[in-house]
């Protein structure tokens, strides 16, 4: 008898002790379940399950006491019990697997997750039995906009990369970069070589800025939008070129004009040549064009058909 | 020069004089000048997506960059044509083709925002004052006949060139990011030298003045060329001081749309696509007002000065439409009112040059030209600037518009008051003696020209 209340007095004081743990609003995503005085949000998304499968997608960006429910209307044979489970990617969650009863002509399974952490998030999926299904996705909030051009810069340039979240949802608290190294790979920036690399962040745009550009500098870089429970992954392409891309395209033209005025010159050249021999006069006349004397003459005269109102 | 007759004309086509093969040969030189000068200036809003974001500056001190270069090829205008009538035309439009590609290709290498300021702006800027006015010169003065067609031919190339190399330069834009784009935006502008080229050295109708055999410069003397090549007695003629107002009047109001149309369209609540659709309908009637009045004006139905005024004053009201059409939502309306005014500017744009001739004579155009578009810059300066203040202060464009369309109205209503206006046929050419020109032969052939028979034949009126 005095073990169990001693046990129980100890229980009791490991209670007190953990009530007395100053808790914010938020529970730090390392301990997820500590926090017994201060509720969470609730939330409830629900699924009435037409046919065989349905997909709902639900983001998440802070803790939330997220209820999951699913109402199915049974198939020909009513049986008044069914196995009703959940697996949450893909894994069965045995704990709560359930029997549930035919009411109204409905089955309802519903079940409250506690969403603190970014391991709470995933697929989580309803079952009746193994007939009816399911699922419920719960991620962070799509990145807003997704530049899919990718960006080019010259070789010593600096370039500023841009990720921008939609601003009807909330600011990100803060926000990763990484660059894509080989496949999938990915490395952490930080501000580890500040010549190199800047982050501004702002509210709902975040920028990455990278100076003295190296050819290795090109290829895909993903920025990160951080949430207290989820994340938010975009990404751009960046391609550094030399200067000597559009130097090609420019020397052409440059040689196209170098031609033409060469051409133009010389055919005026040798057709004031072929005219010389005959008009020479004519030609000394039509410069120095108001000589007196000269434009007495009708209209037929250059110098005053140059003049022709 | 009669005993010379058939050797003159036979001084091959190409100096067949005015009114040859030659004068078209030079209408293409004009439409391709035109189209890399305003064209080009037309497209540097490509560049202005990208010049924020690369230099994190304000859309206001990036927009400078257009307006530095539109005010400098206006202001040094009529330092191009003091040029022209001081050396050779060809000179000046060439130089004019190689400081505008320069301008660009420097601009690709900016680091800063003064740095294009200086490079795209002013440098840029100089190269194409050297060329427009130039070239509008030469050609208004070399031809006569089918003068408006001419002119609306050589004009029409702004549109085209903005119209067509819009995707190109995107798509430039999009490979080799601006810097790329400018150095061969700066390359393609090197082919106006090509265009100078083809201007041949004895049509400077200027050559007047090198009759001037004084060799001493005293100051007096230089001053005085130096007025002359600037055409600066000009100002002091009652139909040019109005001619010119009234132009710089239609000039602060003339621009607004081009400037402010896609955002009340955007205002209106179209789409970005929608907004720039308008544009480029836009776009298309421009050049066809310009060819169109060019071939109409040139029949000699209805004199060219009665012509433009009736542009005008249907450009300013179309204007004053556009927010009313707007105001109903509709895209139709929108569109139509659009269409109509694209119309209506393109024709006034290039019956506005065909007319100078008549007002100042033709050896004066080259520098009455260059002053004109100095003092014009300065309404076309603010004339943007005011409709956005005016937005600001109202809240939407209705007011702003119709500000800009009245300018139209009361600049037409000016220019009823030219001497002569409400005559049916076109007055004689005014024949000023250039004052430092003493030769009594120059005298008599300026005569020679006021009598000449053109006056009355209607193909030969302006």
């Amino acid at each position: 008898m005095s073990a169990s209340w001693g046990k129980l007095f100890f229980q009791l004081v490991l209670l007190l002790a953990s009530c007395g743990h100053i808790n914010t609003k938020t529970p730090s995503p390392t301990s997820p379940s500590l926090d017994p005085i201060s509720p969470l949000p609730s939330d409830i998304r629900r699924v009435v399950l037409k046919g065989e499968s349905h997909t709902e997608k639900v983001e998440l960006l802070n803790p939330v006491d997220l209820a999951l429910e699913c109402i199915w209307s049974g198939n020909e044979n009513k049986s008044p019990n069914i196995t009703g489970y959940w697996r949450k990617d893909g894994e069965e969650m045995q704990s709560i697997r359930v029997t549930v009863q035919l009411e109204n002509d409905k089955y309802t399974l519903r079940q409250v997750f506690k969403i603190v952490s970014k391991e709470n998030l995933g697929s989580y999926s309803c079952s009746f039995g193994d007939e009816a299904k399911a699922d419920f996705l719960l991620a962070g909030p799509q990145i807003g906009e997704v530049r899919d051009k990718p960006i080019v810069s010259y070789v010593g340039d600096s370039v500023v990369v841009k990720c921008k979240m939609d601003e009807k949802k909330p600011k990100p608290a803060s926000w990763n970069w990484y660059k894509a190294n080989g496949t999938d790979k990915e490395q952490i920036f930080y501000a580890a070589e500040p010549q190199k690399y800047e982050i501004k962040n702002h509210e709902w745009v975040t920028k990455l800025v990278v100076h003295k550009l190296t050819e290795g500098d090109s290829g895909f870089y993903y920025c990160e939008g951080v949430y207290a429970v989820s994340t938010t992954m975009g990404h751009v392409e960046l391609k550094v070129i030399t200067f000597l891309e559009p130097l090609k395209p420019f020397i052409a033209i440059i040689v196209e004009v170098i031609v033409l005025v060469a051409a133009i010159l010389i055919y005026e050249k040798s057709q004031s040549k072929k005219n010389s021999a005959g008009g020479n006069e004519t030609n000394a006349d039509q410069t120095n064009t108001p000589t007196p004397g000269d434009n007495n003459g009708p209209e037929e005269s250059s110098s005053t058909r140059q003049r022709k109102v | 020069m009669n005993n010379h007759g058939p050797k003159a004309k036979s001084h091959s086509g190409e100096a067949e004089g005015p009114n040859g093969d030659w004068s078209w040969v030079l209408v293409g030189a004009l439409f391709i000048s035109t189209g890399l000068v305003f064209g080009l200036m037309r497209i540097m809003g490509i560049f202005f997506v990208e010049f924020v974001n690369y230099f994190e500056e304000s859309s206001q001190s990036i927009s400078w960059i257009t307006s530095i270069s539109l005010a400098t090829q206006q202001f040094f205008s009529p330092v191009a044509t003091a040029l022209c009538n001081a050396y050779e035309t060809r000179a000046v439009v060439m130089t004019g083709g190689f400081l505008s590609g320069l301008g660009l290709i420097a601009a690709s290498q900016a680091t800063c925002l003064v740095h294009l300021y200086l490079s795209m702006g002013v440098i840029t800027g100089l190269g194409w004052a050297l060329v427009f006015t130039p070239m509008m010169a030469t050609v208004v003065a070399n031809i006569s006949q089918r003068r408006a067609l001419a002119l609306g031919l050589g004009l029409s190339s702004i549109g085209i060139f903005s119209f067509t190399l819009s995707p190109l330069f995107q798509l430039l834009v999009e490979m080799y990011t601006w810097r790329g784009a400018l150095l061969i935006m700066g390359g393609l502008s090197l082919n106006i030298m090509v265009c100078g080229a083809l201007i041949r050295p004895q049509w400077c109708s200027k050559a007047l003045k090198k009759v001037d055999s004084k060799p001493r410069s005293s100051c007096a003397t230089v001053l005085r060329r130096v007025s002359s090549y600037l055409e600066l007695p000009v100002l002091l003629e009652r139909p040019y001081l109005t001619y010119t107002a009234t132009i710089t009047i239609f000039n602060a109001g003339y621009f607004v749309p081009y400037v402010h149309l896609v955002a009340l369209s955007r205002m209106t609540g179209f789409s970005e696509y929608q907004a720039a659709f308008i544009m480029s309908a836009t776009g298309v009637t421009d050049i066809l007002g310009r060819v169109t009045t060019g071939w109409f004006s040139d029949l000699g139905y209805f004199r060219t000065i009665h012509l433009l005024s009736l542009w005008v004053v249907l450009a300013g009201l179309f204007i004053i439409l556009l927010p009313v059409s707007s105001l109903t939502g509709s895209y139709a309306a929108l569109m139509a009112i659009s269409l109509l005014y694209g119309f209506c500017s393109g024709a006034l744009s290039s019956l506005v040059f065909a007319v100078m001739p008549m007002i100042v004579g033709v050896e004066r155009v080259m520098g009455a030209l260059g002053l004109l578009q100095l003092i014009e810059s300065g309404a076309g300066l603010l004339g943007a600037p005011l409709s956005g203040l005016l937005k600001d202060m109202t809240g939407n464009y209705t007011v702003s518009f119709i500000v800009a369309g009245s300018f139209l109205i009361v600049g037409t209503l000016i220019m009823t008051t030219l001497p002569h206006y409400f005559s049916r046929t076109d007055p004689p050419p005014p024949h000023r003696v250039p004052h430092d020109v003493k030769d009594r032969g120059v005298h008599l052939e300026l005569e020679h020209i006021n009598n000449s028979p053109s006056d009355t034949s209607p193909k030969g009126a302006q």
